[in-house]
């Protein structure tokens, strides 16, 4: 009898984890659970961070650039000169982004892709790697051309592999080996091509704030500073605000990785801010 | 004495190889939320449950990053900043049925969201065949009760308590 009990017993106490056993059942989805949201915008500070828009959303992003704080009071520390960059980016594909740009001081029109090619995978590949290229197209007027104007001279790139990794929820750091290549150079001797390492990082304050950071070394054909920026990503809804404070009043990559001219020590730092707003297109 | 344990044994394993288990993969729960300025909606497409006819346990899991919104920034704060899908990645539901008439079920137990569990009790429509179950339910939940905290910057856009529905179909496994 004693028995008996005993096997009653241990048959309703394996009833018990019955439900147990029925979630033991429902199948583990086999999708790799994908790392997200490594930066809260599409750029660190000036640089491109690992994020692309989604699919289908337009996002357009206004960023201004002021004067060094060191210019004085005359000039309210910077803040009575200005620059401005207008972009648009587009999420064609959840791996694809295109954007276009223009920058108002150095009358740049830049065309932008990036593409996705891999994500950082909880307990699995470590970092999301993306392509980033860009073109940059220098305006002219006709009536200052000169004779030997070719077309393609007014022409510069810049290619990056930008490599991220969230190292836990709050902190995310980033590689951008890049090369800028310009059509045309002052000097024959000049490089055409210049190499540079750039390293980024943010780390969340808040749920809504978070500094960033951002730093180029130039490898090679170094004739200027190294740019170093630092900034704070607000969110607020629909915006992200971004402040910032940087060597370099320059937006496009080439421009700030291989012709910043300020330093730092000096104060010649320039205050800037980038807004985004995204609009869902479908 | 050893034959009546050998008996009772084998009606239990009987009962057992007999039980009517229903699984599905591909059900659906969406979730609804009224607000002045933007209403709130997503759905989750690959919601998996499982019945058990002989015990009457249900069970409901689903990942929460699989939910869809119409809008991604939506669908990145629902993530990061309201329901930590990093830190807790699904929800679960363990309950059982406790009542049906006319397809009119009731189901009471355990619905865990956001790491927080709290008892519920929902009713529903159940059809149930020899092939397949189908589960019809629709009922509320209080953000509160399962502390997804709003900031007050945004509490005008956010409702307190979500709509929640759910459908799936079951079948059953042989």
């Amino acid at each position: 009898m004693r028995r008996f009990i005993l096997i009653v017993a241990l048959l309703t106490s394996s009833f018990a984890n019955a439900q147990d056993n029925l979630l033991g059942m429902l199948a583990v989805s086999d999708e790799p659970n994908y790392i997200g949201y490594l930066f809260k915008g599409t750029k660190i500070v000036n640089a491109q961070s690992v994020e692309l828009p989604a699919q289908g959303v337009l996002q357009f992003n206004i960023q201004h650039r002021f004067g060094t704080l060191n210019s004085g009071i005359y000039n309210l520390y910077g803040l009575d000169f200005s620059q401005v960059r207008l972009s648009f980016d587009y999420g064609i594909e959840d791996w694809l982004a295109v954007s276009i740009g223009r920058s108002s001081s150095l009358k740049v029109i830049d065309a932008n892709s990036k593409i996705r090619l891999k994500r950082q995978v909880k307990e699995g590949f470590p970092v999301t790697i993306v392509l980033n290229s860009a073109a940059y197209l220098k305006q002219w007027q006709d009536n200052q051309v000169q004779e030997y104007f070719v077309f393609a001279n007014q022409l510069s790139y810049t290619h990056q592999i930008l490599l991220a990794r969230k190292i836990n929820r709050d902190l995310t750091l980033q590689l951008s080996p890049t090369i800028v290549h310009y059509n045309l150079v002052e000097m024959q001797k000049e490089s055409h091509d210049r190499y540079s390492l750039g390293i980024g990082g943010r780390q969340k304050l808040t749920q809504r704030i978070s500094l960033n950071a951002e730093y180029f070394y130039q490898l090679n054909e170094r004739r200027n500073n190294n740019i170093l920026s630092l900034g704070f990503d607000i969110e607020t809804g629909g915006h992200v605000f971004q402040l910032h404070l940087s060597n370099s009043p320059a937006m496009i990559d080439s421009e700030f990785i291989t012709q910043t001219t300020g330093e730092w020590l000096k104060g010649d730092i320039y205050f800037g801010f980038n807004i985004s707003r995204v609009f869902t297109i479908y | 004495m050893v034959r009546q344990i050998i008996k009772i044994f084998l009606l239990l394993i009987c009962s057992n190889c007999s039980a009517q288990q229903y699984i599905g993969n591909n059900g659906r729960v969406s979730f609804f939320s009224e607000a002045p300025m933007e209403d709130i909606s997503a759905v989750n497409k690959r919601v998996s449950a499982v019945f058990d006819a002989t015990s009457n346990d249900l069970v409901f899991q689903l990942r929460i990053s699989d939910f869809v919104f119409p809008k991604s920034l939506m669908q990145e704060h629902f993530n990061e900043n309201y329901l930590e899908s990093d830190i807790y990645p699904s929800a679960i539901f363990i309950g059982r049925l406790v009542n049906i008439r006319n397809s009119k079920a009731t189901v009471q137990g355990d619905l865990t969201i956001h790491g927080k569990t709290n008892k519920i009790k929902v009713d529903g429509v159940m059809k149930q065949d020899e092939q397949r179950v189908n589960i019809e339910a629709e009922f509320m939940v209080k953000l509160e009760d399962y502390d997804i905290k709003i900031p007050r910057v945004v509490m005008y856009k956010i409702a307190e308590s979500v709509d929640i529905e759910v459908n799936i179909e079951l079948e059953v496994i042989k």
